[in-house]
């Protein structure tokens, strides 16, 4: 009685999926645009040319050839500031990330599936945690610890993995209830590589969307950080610190503001959608 | 009977958005006073039949052809508004899980009584009145209590016996039993099953009775309709079917129904050759039309 | 054909107890009371036969089968495996033996790991135990249970109902076990997948000589399939014996209301009396 007939045909061409390919592609102009900086930016992000301040952009009136997006208070180019602030977004995002969700999902997953102690003591530290202010805990940090690219990743981790280790505790929780949790163990396996190699994937999902959602929030935490001037040292090119630059500006040189302004938010959607986008694309049980 | 079937359904045909067909042709009657049983495997169309004369079917699939005769009313050719007030006043639903059909966090006796006097337009007091009486006649002692707790505090047994007391509370011409008794064990199951027939008796309401235990159709119908792959294959009286099956796949599902008190026959799946042909048969014909 | 010859008891239990906390009544300090599920069983499950346990929602039967395959640990007595008790080993000492004492789930979508495709779904125990693990094995327990290669590569939410319950089949008896613990694994399937997996776990167990317990409330899928029967009843042992006996001459008020409470698919007017 071999049974052939097969219910569901497994299909995978779904059409373009925007919401992937959209925030992919920005995502990818970041990371070539900050890794060849210094072959693409178009002038020196540091030059100073005091007869050139607040050039406006190309589409207005009064420009001048090769600034493409204007140039600040100080007759630095605008565009070449932000390709190079890109580098320090991205450098920020993707590390901060990274750590953040590793020390937060293996904090949750140990809490939601080993439970017991663990649970109650991993819980019990978030809860004070999350009870600081996180602005005020992050802008204390970085003045104990002094400016500097790492302080910054510090203290986006020490915000932020609360985040993780509350979500992935939950889900962890969810599944480990599941049968297939039981039938693990009935097939002989070790309490460690039923976390790793069952729930796990299972849990990965959200990890990958709060991972994305993280490099976003990453980029607005350095971006706060530069803009009340606590991040990297001044000189270096950042979004944020070119905001706060800016904001003196508004009225008579907007562009200064606005163009990091739009950057940042691009970059934050993507990251968000991205995570979604890739959880439908790559997930099986969602296919 | 001359009498005129409370239920009419002819010819009804159900698309899926895209063009599949769930249902075709079905066309049954259901008496005043009848069960009618709709018995078939998962994904024969039993449940859609009484999803679309309730109006409930998913959005994405719509009755195309044919018409559904309730009462007097043609509800095919209603507007959505006119056709759910029509219908809500008229037909009552037994559900298959009594936990989801219930609001967790709302108590028993408005979930009773509120349709009564919103869709019914009866007074607070008789609505509350009514549903008294019939908790009672579902035998639920302590009707007080059990209209003052959350659904999660009664058994599943005590849930569905709530959902009938509040399906035949608006004396409704028509109830869709939806496999009512699935999710209960076979002690509580004949106790429910004794109470819609008792229930369904005593005030000559019409049932659509869906589930795939050719065990419980034996029971509580009166006919039957035999499903597969949307359309009807058979269409008797329970009696008949029993006694002489005319389809060779009602034979096969009444064989397939294990029973304790046969023992010449064990385990015998509906034959594959006999699903292919049928396939076959029903390709073939779509194929003609 | 009843067998009146003594076989040998794979599981012998005696005095088995076992309570849960009763969450929902604890008070705001100090410890839940606990409700009684299993009120000291004493029962044998004998080696290659097929064992039903009968009872409703609330008898502890699956209670009772998660305690044989040690998924619950019992508060008192004992679990006796071949003459040894293993009712408190710890997981360490369990895992050697969980190889012979293999479970097949009533809801097969939640026991197959949604993430794993069927050929690993298999495997992976299979490797656990050195016995090996391969693709060509993964394809040789899904033919044992009437499944095609082509299955191998799926994931089970791409499966039927009685798909997945074969896919579970197929995962126990890769391990080659001594014992499979059956829980009410055709409760939710159709009459016709329904009959096709239990004709399946009665070849199987009859071709490898497994002793099985199956767990279920459908007294006519027991009559079938099953050697003896063992009644439940609110953590007791109401009846047990050859299932000849327990259908014919039903000793207790609760089995005679079982048996009679089962719809049975011909006409029988005064069924409701």
């Amino acid at each position: 009685m071999a049974d052939t007939t097969l219910t569901a045909p497994r299909s995978r061409n779904r059409g373009l999926n925007l919401r992937f390919w959209l925030p992919l592609f920005w995502v990818v102009l970041l990371i070539l645009a900050a890794v060849f900086a210094p072959w693409v930016a178009p002038r020196d992000p540091l030059a100073q040319d005091l007869f050139l301040e607040r050039l406006p952009p190309f589409f207005m009136k009064g420009t001048e050839p090769g600034y493409w997006l204007g140039t600040d208070s100080l007759g630095r180019d605008v565009l070449s500031r932000m390709i190079y602030g890109a580098r320090i977004a991205l450098i920020v995002s993707f590390t901060a990330a990274t750590l953040t969700c590793i020390f937060g999902s293996v904090l949750g997953l140990v809490a939601g599936y080993f439970g017991g102690w663990w649970d109650t003591v991993i819980s019990r530290l978030v809860d004070i945690w999350m009870s600081f202010p996180p602005v005020l805990f992050a802008v204390l940090l970085v003045a104990v610890m002094g400016t500097g690219l790492w302080s910054v990743i510090a203290a986006i981790v020490l915000i932020d993995w609360t985040r993780f280790a509350r979500v992935i505790r939950a889900e962890t929780l969810v599944q480990a209830r599941m049968d297939y949790v039981d039938s693990a163990r009935i097939g002989g396996a070790r309490r460690i590589s039923t976390l790793v190699s069952e729930i796990l994937p299972n849990v990965l999902p959200s990890i990958i969307a709060l991972l994305t959602l993280e490099m976003g929030i990453a980029v607005i935490v350095e971006a706060i950080l530069s803009f009340v001037n606590l991040s990297i040292s001044s000189d270096d090119p950042t979004w944020g610190s070119m905001i706060a630059e800016g904001r003196g500006a508004i009225y008579f040189a907007w562009w200064v503001l606005l163009f990091p302004l739009i950057a940042l938010f691009l970059t934050v959607l993507s990251f968000s959608q991205l995570g979604e986008g890739m959880k439908q694309r790559f997930d099986p049980v969602l296919q | 009977m001359t009498d005129r079937p409370t239920l009419d359904i002819l010819q009804l045909t159900v698309t899926l958005r895209g063009g599949r067909k769930l249902l075709r042709d079905v066309s049954l009657k259901v008496q005043p006073g009848e069960v009618r049983a709709l018995v078939g495997e998962s994904g024969a169309g039993k449940s859609m039949i009484g999803k679309a004369v309730l109006g409930i079917l998913p959005p994405n699939i719509k009755p195309t052809e044919g018409e559904i005769l309730l009462d007097t009313h043609h509800l095919n050719a209603m507007t959505p508004v006119t056709r759910r007030r029509t219908v809500s006043k008229i037909a009552s639903l037994i559900p298959q899980d009594p936990l989801t059909a219930l609001n967790p966090v709302r108590k028993i006796g408005p979930q009773i009584v509120d349709p009564l006097i919103h869709i019914h337009g009866w007074s607070r007091d008789k609505a509350r009145e009514r549903a008294r009486e019939l908790l009672d006649r579902v035998q639920i002692r302590n009707t007080d209590r059990v209209l003052q707790s959350y659904p999660h505090e009664l058994s599943g047994g005590m849930r569905q016996r709530v959902l009938i007391a509040s399906a035949f509370a608006p004396s409704p011409r028509l109830i869709v039993a939806d496999e009512p008794t699935t999710a209960l064990d076979v002690t509580v199951q004949k106790q429910i099953l004794r109470l819609i027939r008792e229930l369904q008796q005593e005030t000559g309401t019409a049932v659509l009775f869906v589930t795939h235990d050719m065990g419980v159709v034996a029971k509580i119908s009166q006919r039957v309709s035999v499903l597969f792959a949307g359309r009807v294959m058979e269409d008797a009286a329970t009696e008949d079917v029993f006694r002489n099956p005319q389809h060779p796949y009602t034979e096969a599902l009444i064989a397939a129904t294990p029973s304790y008190s046969d023992l010449n026959r064990s385990f015998s799946p509906v034959p594959p050759a006999l699903i292919a042909d049928l396939h076959a048969k029903i390709a073939a014909e779509e194929a003609a039309s | 054909m009843s067998v009146d010859v003594l076989t040998r008891p794979l599981f012998s239990v005696r005095g088995l107890c076992l309570s849960f906390p009763d969450q929902s009544r604890k008070p705001l300090f100090g410890a839940a009371p606990r409700i009684e599920v299993l009120k000291g069983l004493d029962l044998d499950i004998p080696e290659g036969r097929i064992t039903g346990i009968v009872g409703e929602s609330g008898s502890g039967k699956s209670t009772l089968g998660r305690v044989l395959v040690r998924l619950l640990t019992p508060d008192a007595g004992q679990v006796l495996l071949d003459g040894k008790d293993i009712a408190h080993l710890d997981e360490d000492a369990l895992r050697p033996l969980r190889r012979d004492l293999q479970m097949i789930f009533q809801d097969p979508m939640s026991s197959l790991n949604p993430r794993h495709n069927v050929a690993r779904i298999i495997t992976t125990p299979m490797k656990r135990y050195g016995l090996g693990g391969s693709h060509a094995d993964a394809l040789a327990a899904l033919e044992r249970v009437g499944l095609g290669a082509a299955f191998a590569e799926r994931y089970p939410h791409e499966l039927s109902g009685g798909q997945r319950q074969r896919v579970g089949i197929a995962r126990a008896i890769a391990l080659k076990p001594r014992f499979i613990l059956a829980d009410e694994i055709v409760s939710g399937l159709d009459v016709s997948s329904q009959a096709q997996v239990l004709s399946l776990l009665k070849d199987l167990a009859r071709d490898m000589g497994l002793t099985v317990a199956f767990i279920s409330h459908d007294l006519s899928v027991i009559r079938h399939l099953c050697d003896d029967v063992i009644v439940l009843n609110l953590g007791e042992i109401l009846e047990s014996g050859s299932v000849e006996q327990v259908f014919d001459n039903p000793q207790s008020e609760v089995t005679k209301t079982l048996l009679d409470a089962i719809p049975l698919p011909e006409l029988d007017p005064d069924w409701f009396d």
